[in-house]
């Protein structure tokens, strides 16, 4: 029982973090049908950015920390839309992977060059041991930055929900996905629509990649690695889909968790990724993804 | 008349690498022409089979496939195995033709792995279009990569060590303009046609009779014939691989090269991977004459190059067009 519960909160931890990247993937492809490949490297640059300010802002406190570090990311990320992806949305969409491709790269070497090539790790800045509660009920260990990451990101999540269901915004960004020819007619700054949806995204993953560092840890080459497994988290949710994206990530650091477990650490990406294409063979379009309509 | 001077352009181009092969070997010039060069030259030429024959999928078929080092990882390890394990080695085989048995036993077999491997995926993946299908084919990269890390009798993730140097320059030649021109001939014919027709509208080729799975089958298959021929030269050319080398940032640098070039482009893949080779290496001995301690810069100068080129030719330096001498005798 005690174990089953720790490796639940650890498929937890791992699919929070999964799912702050995935929704950034699954939001700017559901508005504009890009794959920004380079969102993984948003996220690594989120978490440099939390790193730097824990370092050389040391007096200031995690709540205020983090808030800042999404904000300079979503500042990024909205840069690098209007600098690399603006020209290019009615391109065909092989240029536009490319010039995401190269976006990551660059953002890569630049923070390697900056920081250096070694990893590190954030300091936390949360209270350390134990959550007495769940070892005296349960009898597991649960650190408290651990509880903390999964209910923060489990917040930010239903803020998003919040956003997008429930405002002006949103509904502007939902009405962009549907049409986004027929929007701006609308009186809708389609520019404002998109470059928000950037600013969201990367600041989600930017709490992803601060989580990440506090709990496992920074390098500036994991973007490549998190950035492909956050996708296909979305792509199995169904890509677009929030709900999806969210579902997909916690399954797939299932997938993960339980083969680290029982099997064996070197087989964990083989047998996620076996996993994962099974079950796009049964479902093509993801879980919570719509079917495409055939044209004739 | 453009069939005439495009076997003129291949024979030109065999005749130069074997002068070249040959006036290296022996020292002429060591300044100009020394094993530097030649190694570029080589790496290049691995690079256009592997971007060429991705071009089939990603330009022809217009499919978004993104494993294609996987398909390179199958070539090289089994070339390794048959070059190790197999066959014996070529110092004890007579002169000339010993070594060039090898090489062709060895890549054959590569070519045969690789088509399988592609085939397997093909069948697997006919079901799924666009975003999903990347997922698969990228998905596939990676179980094959952890399949080889998992494999004790190739080195695991060690590394397979002791490759005999059976490639040369020449050898790599030859076989990427046999590549160039088998997959030329194969665009200009009917299955290039219903490739093609599969690209623009999948439902209307169907509609005129054309087996879409079939076909698209047919062209995994012998796209991954070709990145395993280009794995086994890599393998007996660098003589150590390990699995890391063929995950997912190899598939990416043979994306990067395809777009720089241009999609549904023979030309487009020659000029992509000699331009991003040559861009890189300018970029790293002009740094490192003038300023060494910015030679690190490189690796943030090309990404920069790569975006402008793509905001200011969005198409890729060839995108849909080729050369006079590539171009079929009537337009496809």
């Amino acid at each position: 029982m005690g174990v089953l519960v720790q490796q639940l909160l650890n498929v937890a931890q791992l699919g929070a973090v999964y799912a702050l990247i995935a929704l950034g993937y699954s939001m700017v492809y559901g508005i504009i049908r890009l794959i920004n490949f380079a969102h993984g490297d948003i996220f690594m640059l989120g978490g440099f950015l939390g790193l730097l300010i824990g370092v050389h802002l040391a007096w200031l406190p995690v709540y205020v920390m983090m808030p800042l570090a999404m904000v300079l990311t979503a500042l990024a990320g909205v840069l690098v839309e209007r600098v690399a992806y603006r020209r290019l949305r009615d391109a065909n969409r092989m240029s536009v992977v490319i010039t995401t491709l190269g976006v990551g790269i660059f953002l890569e070497n630049l923070v390697r060059l900056a920081v250096g090539p070694e990893t590190r790790q954030i300091r936390s800045g949360l209270p350390t041991g134990s959550v007495t509660w769940l070892q005296g009920h349960l009898g597991v260990y649960v650190t408290w930055d651990k509880v903390l990451i999964i209910l923060v990101s489990l917040t930010l999540m239903a803020v998003l929900w919040l956003i997008v269901n429930r405002t002006l915004v949103g509904t502007a960004m939902r009405a962009v996905a549907d049409a986004k020819d027929v929007v701006p007619l609308m009186g809708v700054n389609l520019n404002l629509i998109i470059a928000g949806t950037f600013a969201i995204g990367s600041a989600l993953a930017a709490a992803g990649g601060i989580f990440y560092g506090q709990a496992y840890a920074l390098d500036p080459y994991m973007g490549i690695d998190l950035g492909w497994k956050a996708f296909i988290a979305a792509v199995i949710g169904g890509i677009g889909s929030i709900e999806g994206a969210v579902l997909g990530s916690f399954l797939l650091a299932g997938v993960e968790v339980t083969t680290v477990a029982y099997l064996s650490s070197n087989l964990k990406n083989g047998i996620a990724f076996g996993l994962l294409i099974l079950l796009l063979l049964v479902w093509p379009w993801g879980i919570m993804g719509k079917p495409a309509m055939r044209k004739v | 008349m453009g069939r005439a001077r495009f076997w003129m352009v291949c024979a030109a181009a065999l005749a130069a690498s074997l002068l070249l092969q040959l006036a290296v070997d022996g020292g002429v010039l060591p300044d100009l022409l020394n094993p530097y060069y030649l190694h570029l030259l080589t790496v290049i030429g691995m690079n256009i089979i592997l971007v060429a024959s991705l071009n089939l999928l990603n330009g022809y078929l217009g499919e978004f496939a993104l494993g294609h080092a996987g398909f390179m990882a199958v070539g090289a390890y089994t070339a390794a195995l048959l070059a190790t394990k197999v066959l014996p080695p070529a110092a004890d085989l007579p002169p000339v033709v010993g070594p060039f048995c090898v090489l062709v036993v060895t890549l054959g077999g590569a070519m045969a792995a690789a088509a399988l491997v592609g085939w397997l995926v093909g069948l697997l993946t006919f079901k799924t279009v666009g975003d999903y299908l990347a997922i698969i084919t990228l998905g596939f990269n990676m179980i094959i990569v952890n399949a080889i890390q998992n494999l004790d009798f190739v080195g695991g993730p060690r590394g397979f060590t002791g490759i005999p140097k059976n490639t040369t320059f020449f050898a790599v030649a030859v076989c990427a303009v046999l590549t160039l021109a088998i997959l030329r001939n194969l665009i200009q014919s009917s299955f290039g046609r219903v490739w093609v027709s599969i690209r623009e509208n999948a439902i209307a080729a169907e509609l005129m009779g054309v087996a879409v799975n079939r076909a698209k089958n047919m062209a995994f298959t012998v796209a991954a014939a070709f990145a395993g021929l280009a794995g086994g030269l890599w393998a007996q050319n660098q003589q150590f691989i390990t699995p890391r080398s063929f995950d997912y940032i190899k598939t990416t640098e043979i994306l990067v090269m395809l777009y720089l070039g241009g999609m549904a482009s023979l030309s487009g893949s020659i000029l992509g991977v000699v331009a991003y080779t040559v861009l890189m290496e300018v970029l790293r001995n002009l740094l490192s004459a003038f300023a060494p301690q910015l030679a690190e810069w490189r690796m943030l100068i090309s990404p920069l190059i790569l975006i402008l080129i793509m905001l200011t030719r969005r198409y890729g330096l060839m995108g849909n067009r080729e050369w006079s001498w590539l171009r079929p005798g009537r337009s496809a």
